[in-house]
Formats: structure tokens, sequence, C-alpha cells
């Protein structure tokens, strides 16, 4: 790969706008991978390639909400952008279904932090 | 497509959870005005706010109303949601206290990915430490940021710095301890591995700073995401020229490498670290001379921690006035808390120093989850103390815990209720110390094991009031002639134990009372007769015969035979065994 | 010149050169500030926790040992807290300590003991506690009791700083903690090669050496045996220490001693040492000229050395000299030579040698050849500690002895023979013969001053014959790997060689600082002790070995000359590589 320099440096920070809208975010450190997060994260992206989709699965680190471990964000046009938690395998389909293809929040996972995100 | 988002949550607790309810009463009143095409509600599990009742979160207005009863429903579908006038009487005016500095990119971004990291600004202070500002300005903006070492002792990070630099040496070190050790704390782990390049970028200022072509992860091998991540994020900063030889196409290059620490508590001690990166048996060596002018291989060296590291790019890139804007007086910026115990919300919390003990853990925390009294937190680890209840209130910066016999350490933060007795908190912190004592001074090797025995001699009802003058004659011994800071603190759990909580040491010395219900020796087993089932699975269970009767009879324990095992107790389905 | 820091230690202003430590500083206006772990021949390890002091303005104790003074500190080296924490340290210190003081090798020259009785401790204020370790006793010359070891850390710099050893190491952690060979083994079977240096420096009696003197008085008292003794040249200047006498020559009161314990002849190793010379000079005159074997020759009176040599260095086996420690080969002509003349039964001959050393003690049975009278030729070794505690027993008053002369054959010694005992002798004492070997002359000035003195390793040239000789000698082991190295580089690159003779003594200073010498030594005392040495050499009338009579009648009448084929036989040896560990 190429060093970077000065300039380059500045046009990956403007980088961001080309990025997908739509996208999943998991929370994959030792706390969230304890919880089972891996489990989430591989049942997601397994989901999204087989129903093709059009969501980007990505992993993030620890949002502090230990308690609430798995952690899933969730960012689609036209809804707010939610946090859930205790997110497990059935949750994740569920938010694929409901949250992501029907456009509609899911029940009962959602972690409203405006701690952390706001 | 809806316009409008309703976030439902009763957020009571130790009561029925009635958020079922609630949400059917609003579902119900939205389709009466056929408002239920344009409004979603959806149950949430948690809203930020507790024990304020049933609350509403209205998106995208973000509008809170807490404390409602059910004939307010009516009126915030009538007020707010068809006519957007805000009903005053039932708003929640909810302050935000957590700021993010440290965490900023926590949980934001992929930490395997050096380009989200640079997308969100990643590395600009590095760019301008090299081209812009120089070490002299970068030093100059560090010290008007205030910011100190957050790996414990909160010595000022310029001045550290300052120091390395102003040495005359052809080789200098840079070192990011990583050697998070304190029970509970988990801070340093979760920035490493959710924020890798924070880090780097920060050892890499310094580096730049004090003139070191060499640095160091300590990193403990039980972190091994950790290790992996800042492998990966090392390599990746290779490839981009961000490390290695003149970097970003300046004069400037330094390499980085990752030493394991293999779990010996002493080597987040810094002089004990160098003795292990070194390849030596990780024990402390005295100070002077400060590592900041010899240190690794006898070179001057900068040992930073984690937190503090990642603190260094946000000071830079914003300036230090910017950075000092937040704190008190003396402790500038924010600290990351690993706040645990018996607290609702268990986790990681970022607040600005000055905040008060109360709101992290109330209103962040959510209060104790047994909803049970809080009777103590304890803060900084091991080398910490306890501080009870009624200073809740007590801004927490570095100067205010130490006057209350405890640190700020690393952030550790542990919430303790009615249920716990502070002889076995003592004692828990103690024990770690004791495993964890390098063994190189008496003090520490030896003191440490003596206040154990006595705490154990206390636990066990057979203490003396002469004790508790032993404790302090070792604790204050242990302070004073301890080499390292793990043995001059090592007793501070006792000392601040006996401060606090002195009448709890002397009911279990003259009383042999545990009021907590820990000290299992201090306890006796009784059968309530009224609960019992007469299973007889207790008699079955307990190994030395201490419960006779029949079937018939009933069951009872002999106290003098019990050996208080506890395994009565576990056994019984039906609470028929008590401790008391 | 270095920058002159001014301070205050309880009030007295003092003026100390920049780097000097509290606890030196105080020293100088008269206090004293106590410690354990604090040796002053070692730098300080800051273990113990009983030197702290207060500095004004501070909330911290300080460690005086290791913090230097800084300009204008005011120090606080005695208040009543600061003596209340040193008592309850020592008092901790005392509860992971065994009573066992009256039964220990160290009462009366215990640290810790001392320490206790000033500050009047008269009761365990703390419960005690003891790890169950059984006692290490497997060198034969230095036993190790874990649980007396207060961790202090000394014997540990010994072995791995200043020997380069690495026998020792601390094990475990915590309270667990000791002092043990790395993987928990023997010492034995480490690579420990008994120069006794963490006895030497022990404060308690973690570390001792065997004691053999039951077996000494015994044989005295065995009317079958004929006990001959011999004493090695740095215990003559040492002994006095133990009785108040720093610095004296007490060969003469040495030589009554033996007579009035009840030895029948009384013999001195020095001679023994001119033999050395005969033989060792010849080897050197044989490489120089014949170049029978290679160059450098390595001496090899020391067996602490040897041991290290024949574990670490291998490759150097053929640089060594094949010469026996002076003391074996007196041990072997006392069984052949003096047994012959005097007609006596070699069996019934028992052999003591009073050394400044523990290594000693297992060189009597390092290999075969240490037999080759036909018995074994040393039959028991006493370090130089251990007779101290033989003469008290004996209740003799050491120091009002009159002064006697050794019997003679095996007792007259050249001034050459003595010096053996400091770093630099074997080297000055060869050179003196080899001179006269080579070129046929005496030498006109017989002082080599370049290789004297406590420089660890020195480096130096003199000329014999027209000839330049390269010259090294290196004492305390952590010296020898540099010296070795450069002979190793230069005959890998096919260079001329670095040096034609190397003299090696495992213990600084050489034998006057021996592992078996009288406690406390610092270079200071070491220096005192050669100095002994070099002024007994001076007032000599014979100063070269070779003009000694008594060794040119050996030679006429027994050994033929030197390297000889009975010299050979008796009192040249061979080496073998051992491995490092045995397990």
């Amino acid at each position: 790969m190429k060093k970077l320099t000065r300039e380059d440096l500045d046009k990956k920070a403007q980088a961001q706008k080309e990025r997908s809208q739509d996208w999943i975010k998991v929370g994959l450190s030792t706390c969230g991978i304890a919880a089972g997060a891996q489990e989430v994260f591989n049942v997601l992206a397994e989901e999204v390639k087989k129903r093709n989709i059009p969501v980007e699965v990505k992993k993030c680190g620890c949002l502090g909400m230990c308690y609430a471990e798995p952690l899933v964000e969730v960012h689609i046009e036209g809804l707010p952008a939610v946090i859930y938690g205790r997110v497990n395998k059935d949750a994740a389909i569920k938010i694929l279904e409901k949250h992501v293809c029907g456009k509609m929040l899911v029940n009962d996972y959602i972690f409203d932090m405006e701690e952390i995100k706001r | 497509m809806y316009t409008k988002t309703i976030l439902l949550k009763d957020t009571n607790y130790g009561t029925e959870d009635k958020t079922k309810e609630f949400y059917t009463l609003l579902l119900n009143i939205l389709r009466e005005d056929n408002l239920h095409e344009q409004v979603q509600v959806v149950r949430a599990a948690d809203v930020g706010v507790y024990n304020q009742g049933f609350v509403v979160k209205i998106l995208p207005d973000n509008i809170f109303y807490a404390n409602l009863k059910n004939e307010d429903v009516k009126r915030i579908v009538d007020e707010t949601v068809k006519n957007g006038r805000i009903v005053d009487a039932l708003l929640l005016k909810k302050e935000v206290k957590q700021l993010r500095i440290v965490l900023r990119n926590c949980g934001e971004i992929d930490p395997e990915s050096i380009d989200e990291y640079m997308e969100a600004g990643g590395y600009q202070a590095l760019k301008k430490s090299l081209f812009e500002l120089g070490p002299e300005k970068v030093i100059e903006e560090m010290k008007k940021s205030g910011l100190r070492g957050r790996g414990g002792a909160g010595y000022p990070t310029w001045m550290k710095w300052n120091f390395t630099r102003g040495v005359k040496s052809k080789e200098k070190f840079v070192i990011c301890n990583a050697d998070e050790g304190d029970p509970g704390a988990y801070m340093d782990r979760s920035v490493l591995e959710s924020d890798p390049h924070s880090v780097i970028e920060g050892l890499v200022i310094a580096a730049f700073v004090v003139g070191a072509s060499k640095g160091y992860f300590y990193i403990r091998a039980e972190y091994p995401l950790a290790v992996e991540r800042i492998q990966k994020a090392i390599a990746q900063a290779y490839e981009y020229g961000l490390l290695g030889k003149e970097i970003l196409g300046s004069q400037f290059s330094l390499d980085l490498d990752i030493r394991l620490g293999a779990g010996a508590f002493v080597c987040g001690e810094e002089t004990a670290l160098i003795a292990s990166i070194e390849g030596k048996r990780g024990t402390p060596r005295p100070r002077p001379p400060y590592p900041s002018v010899r240190g690794l291989w006898d070179k001057p060296t900068v040992i930073n921690n984690v937190e503090t590291l990642a603190n260094v790019p946000y000071v830079i890139a914003k300036g230090g006035e910017y950075f000092a804007r937040v704190g008190t007086q003396t402790s500038k910026g924010t600290k990351v808390f690993a706040v645990t115990g018996k607290v609702k919300n268990s986790g990681l919390v970022e607040v600005p120093m000055g905040i008060t003990l109360r709101e992290i853990v109330y209103d962040i925390g959510g209060g104790t989850f047994s909803g049970k009294e809080l009777k103590a937190v304890q803060t900084g680890g091991p080398s910490g103390g306890v501080i009870p209840a009624e200073f809740l209130d007590t801004p927490v910066d570095y100067e205010n815990l130490q006057k209350l016999g405890s640190i700020m350490g690393s952030g550790g933060m542990i919430v303790m209720d009615t249920d716990d007795c502070m002889v076995d908190i003592a004692k828990f912190y103690l024990k770690f110390c004791v495993e964890e004592s390098c063994g190189k001074c008496p003090p520490c090797r030896i003191g440490g094991f003596q206040l154990l025995g006595i705490l154990n001699k206390i636990s066990e009802g057979q203490g003396t009031l002469e004790d508790l003058n032993t404790l302090k004659r070792i604790s204050f011994a242990m302070q004073k002639a301890s080499l390292c800071g793990l043995g001059q603190t090592a007793s501070n759990p006792v000392i601040s134990t006996l401060r606090y909580f002195e009448d709890e040491y002397k009911e279990h010395i003259l009383n042999k009372k545990c009021a907590a219900k820990k000290c299992t020796h201090l306890l006796n087993f009784k059968i309530l007769q009224d609960k019992c089932k007469r299973c007889g699975v207790c008699m079955k269970n307990c190994a030395s015969l201490a419960i006779s009767g029949s079937k018939e009879e009933g069951y009872t324990i002999d106290p003098a035979k019990c050996t208080k095992c506890e395994r009565c107790f576990e056994v019984c389905k039906f609470k028929a065994v008590v401790k008391e | 010149m270095a920058k002159v820091v001014q301070a205050k230690i309880n009030n007295i202003l003092i003026r100390v050169e920049e780097g000097t430590t509290i606890l030196e500083a105080a020293r100088r206006v008269q206090i004293k500030i106590p410690t354990l772990c604090k040796h002053p021949d070692l730098p300080p390890s800051a273990s113990c926790g009983i030197c702290i002091v207060k500095v004004k303005g501070s909330n911290k104790m300080l460690r005086s040992c290791c913090t230097p003074v800084a300009e204008g500190m005011d120090i606080i080296t005695h208040d009543p807290e600061i003596v209340e924490i040193r008592r309850t340290v020592i008092e901790l210190i005392l509860s992971n300590h065994p009573n066992d003081c009256l039964k220990c090798a160290r009462n009366e020259s215990c640290e810790l003991q001392k320490l206790v009785a000033d500050f009047g401790i008269r009761a365990e204020s703390f419960p005690q506690f003891l790890r169950d370790l059984p006692i290490d006793t497997s060198t034969k010359a230095v036993d190790l009791d874990p649980k007396k070891c207060i961790l202090c850390g000394r014997c540990v710099y010994a072995c791995q700083e200043m020997q380069d050893v690495w026998a020792l190491s601390f094990l475990e952690r915590g309270i667990k903690t000791r002092i043990s060979p790395a993987g928990d083994i023997l010492l034995a079977d480490s690579p420990c090669v008994r120069c006794g240096q963490c006895a030497a420096h022990c404060p308690t009696g973690a570390f001792v050496e065997q004691d053999h003197t039951a077996k000494v008085w015994q044989a005295l008292q065995d009317q079958d045996k004929y006990c001959v003794v011999q004493i090695a040249p740095a215990v003559r200047a040492s002994i006095g220490e133990a009785f108040g006498y720093a610095g004296k020559n007490l060969t003469k009161k040495l030589y009554a001693l033996f007579r009035r314990l009840g030895f029948k002849a009384v013999f001195d190793t020095n001679f023994a040492a001119d033999v050395t010379i005969m033989e060792e000079a010849s080897e050197l005159e044989q490489r120089l000229l014949a170049g029978k074997r290679p160059l450098p020759l390595i001496t090899t009176c020391c067996p602490s050395w040897v041991d290290f040599m024949e574990k670490f260095h291998t490759d150097m086996i053929d640089h060594f000299s094949s010469c026996k420690s002076p003391h074996e080969i007196l041990g072997v002509l006392s069984k052949t030579y003096y047994a012959q003349k005097m007609g006596i039964d070699p069996a019934k001959i028992y052999m003591v040698s009073i050394m400044p050393c523990t290594s000693k003690k297992y060189e009597i049975t390092r290999s075969d050849e240490m037999s080759a009278s036909g018995y074994q030729d040393i039959d028991v070794v006493l370090a130089t500690r251990e007779l101290a505690r033989m003469i008290r027993q004996a209740g003799i008053d050491f120091m009002g002895l009159p002064d006697e002369e050794a019997d003679s054959i095996l007792g007259e010694y050249a001034g050459a023979g003595v010096i053996f005992g400091a770093t630099g002798g074997v080297m000055e004492a060869a050179l003196r013969t080899a001179h006269y070997f080579i070129t046929g002359r005496e030498l006109e000035k017989v002082e080599f001053e370049n290789v004297r003195g406590l420089k660890g390793v020195k480096e130096t040239e003199v000329e014999i014959g027209g000839k330049k000789l390269k010259l090294a000698i290196a004492h305390g082991l952590s010296n020898v790997e540099y010296v070795l190295n450069k002979v190793r580089e230069a005959k890998l690159r096919g260079e001329e060689l670095p040096y034609h003779f190397i003299e090696v003594m495992a213990c600084p200073g050489g034998c006057v600082g021996g592992g078996g010498q009288p406690y406390m030594v610092t270079d200071e005392l070491r220096i005192k002790r050669a100095k002994v040495l070099y002024e007994d050499d001076k007032g000599k009338e014979v100063r070269l070995s070779h003009q000694n009579p008594y060794i040119k009648r050996l030679y006429s009448e027994f050994l033929e000359k030197p390297l000889s084929e009975k010299s050979e036989k008796l009192l040249h040896t061979t080496y073998k590589g051992r491995p490092v560990y045995r397990r």
C-alpha cells in the first residue's frame, strides 16, 4: 500500500459521505462477544446475504452499556436510529424482518440512550 | 410511513412492569383518533430514565414525558401528537450527564478499520503535531489542557513528557501501559478494543514530542482481543506510513511493538513494567530515578496509560484550552469509570470531572438493582477505599477522592448496598493485594498477610478490640515503608473501611454479628418449621451430620455441629433454611 | 568534579557530592540509619523498608539507601513515628522468621538478630508463620535454609550480577516468595559454582557454609591419624577480623595455634603456590616457545572458576593450565613426598586445609585426580569463618599466642607464594619465575604493579626476553566474559591473540574476598587484606618461587623437574565439560 501524505489524510477524512446510509452495527468487543454478539453478527450477516437485503452489517467496539450486551445499532433511512440491547438470534431476525425490511421498530429491545447517542 | 415514533417504558423497578398495559392504552387512544398509521408506538427496554413511573419519548421531537398517569395519555396525544404543543406539567427535563471524549469513537467506528478512524478525524492531531505545532507547542497545548495521568497517580502528562524531552539521550522510549489489573476495571480494554488507533495516535504524538524512536504497548495477555486489534491497527498504520520511517513524509520515525504482560498486577507499576519488558522478574525498583529520566534499558522513557493517550489526539485537535473547559480546578477533562457491583446499569461511563458520585450511580447507573439502600461506593480498585453514602454528593476529582480516603485510581467504581459487609470487602481487596504482592519488601509481603489473618479472625468472630489497633499499626507501616504504589496502598481498603465503618468491625468483634450476613462463621442456620416441607434433603446433604429429625417430626440444625458450609441453605428449595 | 549539593540531616548542614545517598550522607555526620538489606559492598536493593526517613514537605517516607540527597532537602532520620514504623517492619519480618537463633550458624553475627536486639523487641507482636521448606545441603559447601531468608536479595545480586552464575533467583511471589535455583531444583543440580558469595553477603542464616569443624576435632582425637594442616594465603590476612583486628598478618600465630590444637605438622599453602608457579611458569614457557598447546594460558587455581569454565566456557579447556590448585598440590605432596621422607604411613595422614573459600570443600572430591596420592589428598576443608569458631571452641586466646614457624619442607615459602591470595597475584608470581625460565636471567625489580588492584578487568603488557606478553586479569566471574570473548573473536577472525596469559579468580578481589572469609567485606577491606599479603611478600628474603630452597630440594629429591612425568601425575589434572543443569 502506498504511504499516505498529509493531503491523502484530508481526503480520507472526507470519504465518509460516500458510505451507505442503511447499516446495522454490532458491538464486538470482549463484553459483547461474551454475551453472544459474535453469533448475532453472524446471523445478521448470513441472513442479509441470503435474503439479499440492501443493508450493510458492520462491526464496532463497545458503547459501554455492558448490562445490555449484545448491542445492535440500526440506522435505516426514514426511521429513528436506535440501539437494540440484549439481542439474541431470534431478536436479530426480528430486527431484520421488521425494522430493516418492514420499516417498523421492534418492541422490547430498544435501549434509548441519550447519554451516549444524541 | 410513520411521521412520529413514541417510545414508552414503565421505569419503576422493584414493582411489576406495566409497560405492556400502558402500551395497549396508548395504542388504543391512537386508534380511536385514527393516528395509528402515522404514529408508531414502541415498547422500549430502557429509556435512560429510572424510577420516574411511565415515561414516553416522542421522536423526532425528542420530547420526554415522565410519571404519567393513564389520564395523561389522552392529553399527550391531543396536545403534542396532534398539535405539536408541549405539556409542560408532564415534561421531564433530562440532563445528559455523560461526555464522551475518550470513548468518542467507541461503538461508533469499526475498530479494525483505519479508514473509519480517519473518517472520524483520526490522525489529524498527529498531522497537526508534526507539521503545525512541533514538540514545544504540543507540550504547551498539553499544559493548557491540564490533562493528568489516568492510570491512577494523576501526574500531569505534559510534565512527564517535558522531563523526558529535556533529557539528552541517543535513544528514548515511549510505552503505553495497558496492564489494566484492578478487579472490576476494564476501561482500557474497551478503548483498545473499540478505538485502537486513538491510543496509537496518542503514543505517536508522545514519541514525537519526547524524541523517542521506539515504543511499546505493554498489554496483559488476558486481553487477547485487545492485543489482536492493536496488532492489526499497528500493521495498518505501518501500511499507511503513520508508523515506521519518516511518518507522513516528515523527519520523524517511530517503531511500535507489543509486549505481553503475564498477569502480574504489580507489572502495572511503571518500574516493574519496565523490568518485565526487559525480561526480568517484574518487581518495582526505587524511584528516583524516574523512568522519564532513566527507564527502559536505562534510557529516558515516557509511560502513559491507555486512557491518557486516548485523550491526546482530542487535546491536540481541539486545543488545550477547549479540553480544559470541562472539569474542576485541578482535574480537567473527563474520566471513564467502570461502574459495577450492585448497580442497575453496570458498564462504562465517561463523565466530566467534578460530577458527583450520586449522578453517576443514580442518574446514569440507575441506582441499586436490588432497590436496597446504597451503602458505599468503592473507587480506585485495591488501592482505593470506600466512600460511604453520606458523601455521594462530593464532586469527583483527584483531590476530593483522596480527601475521602480513596483515590481516582484507574476508574473502577463498585457500588455496594446493605448486603455488603465492610469487613468482607476489606478482606476481598486485601486478599487480592496479598496474592499480587511481588514479595520484594516485607511491609507489603508480610504486612498484608498479617492484616488478612486479622481480618479473617474478625470475620470468624475471633477478633478482639486490640486487633483494630494492630490493623491500624500494620496498615500505617505498609503505607510508609513499602517501596511501590501497590504496597503503599494495599492497606487502603482496610484503613478506609475502618475510618467509616469501625462500628461494623466492632459489631463483628463484640456482638459476633454480621449485619450483611456475609461472614458465614457469624451466622446461625435455622430451619423455619412453617416453611419446611419435611423433604429431608438438607439432612442428606449435611456433611457434618448437624441436621437431625425425621419426616414426621421435622428437622433441626445443631449449632454445635454446624460448620456453616451453607450447603443446607443452598439445597433447600422451599427457602426454609435461613441464615441469621 | 562532581556537583556538590547542600541539605540538612536532622538539622545538621551537610554538603555532599551529587548522587550520594541519604544513608551514606547520614553516616558521614555520625548518624547510623538502620537497614537490613543494604550491604556496604553491594548496590541498594531497596527491599527491607527499614531505612526509611522523612523529608520535610513530603507526606511519603523515602528509603535512604537508594534516595540521593537533593539540593535543599530537609531530612529527618529518627523520630518517634519513624522508629515505630521501623519496629513494626522488624516485627513483621520476625513473624516470618524462625526463632532458631540459639542453633543458628549466624547466632551473634546475624544482622536481623542485632536489629531485633537494638529495637528491644521482647515479644511476638504478630503470630508467626513459616513455610515448611527443606534445607538444601546438596552442594556440600554452602547450605540454603529458605525459611531463614528475609529476601533482601543480596545473594541474588551476588550470584547474578557479581558472579554471572545465575544459580539463584526469586521464586513465586507474595508471601510465598523464596530464594531458590530456577526451576526449584537443588543447588548442586544448578549452575552454582559454590563460590560462597551468597553466604558471605547474607544478613541471616539463610546461606551458610557447611560446618566441618567437628570432623577436624574428631580427627585430632583419633590416635591412628597423623593430622597435618595447611593455611591458604588469604586466611592469614583476614582471620584477625573475627577477633577485632583487621589488616594484620597473623601467619605465625596461626602456626602456633595449630600446634596447640594438636596438629603434628603445620604447612603453608604458600609453599604449594611456589610449586604451582614452577609448573605453570614452565607451561607458559612451553606454550610460548615450543607452541605445544595454544595460548593464551589461563590460570586454574580457583575451583569456582574451574567449575564455571567447565559449565559455561568449555571451548576454553585447551587454554587451561593443567596445574592443580596449590592446596591440592600440598595435599598430594604431604601424602607422597612428606610421608616418604618422614617415614609415615600416608594412609594415616589427615590433611586439613584452612581456606578463604567454600568452593574448596567441593574441589577435594571433584575428580579421581584429587586422590593422586592414592588417598584423598585433602581430607577436609575449613573456611576462615569455621576456623574462627574452632579457635573459640578451643578456648585459645588467639591474639595472645606467641609467633611460631611452619614445619619445614612443606612450610617455607617465597614472597611469590603469598600474593596468590590477591587478584593478580598468581600472574605476578608466575611472571617472576617465567622471566627466569625464558631468559635465564633474574629480574631486577620483581614487582609488577600493573597487575595489582581492584579494577574488574586489568589488561597490561610486560616484556620478557624481548617479547611482549599481553596479560589480562579478571576477578569476579562477571568480568570473565569480556576477556574470553576477546580471545574468541580474535580466534574467529584469525587475528593476533589479545592475550598470552590470563588470570581468573572467581571472587572479587581474589581469595582475600573469598566466600568463606569473615563477614561484611567491602572493597576497602579487600584492599586491606591484599596489602597484608603484599607486605608479607616485600618482607621476604626470597621472593621468587624458583629461588625457594625447599622448592629446589623438592624437585631434586622427588619431582625431578617441572612437568616431569611424576609432576604431571601428581600435580596436574584434566578438565571436561559439565552440564549447567543436572536435571
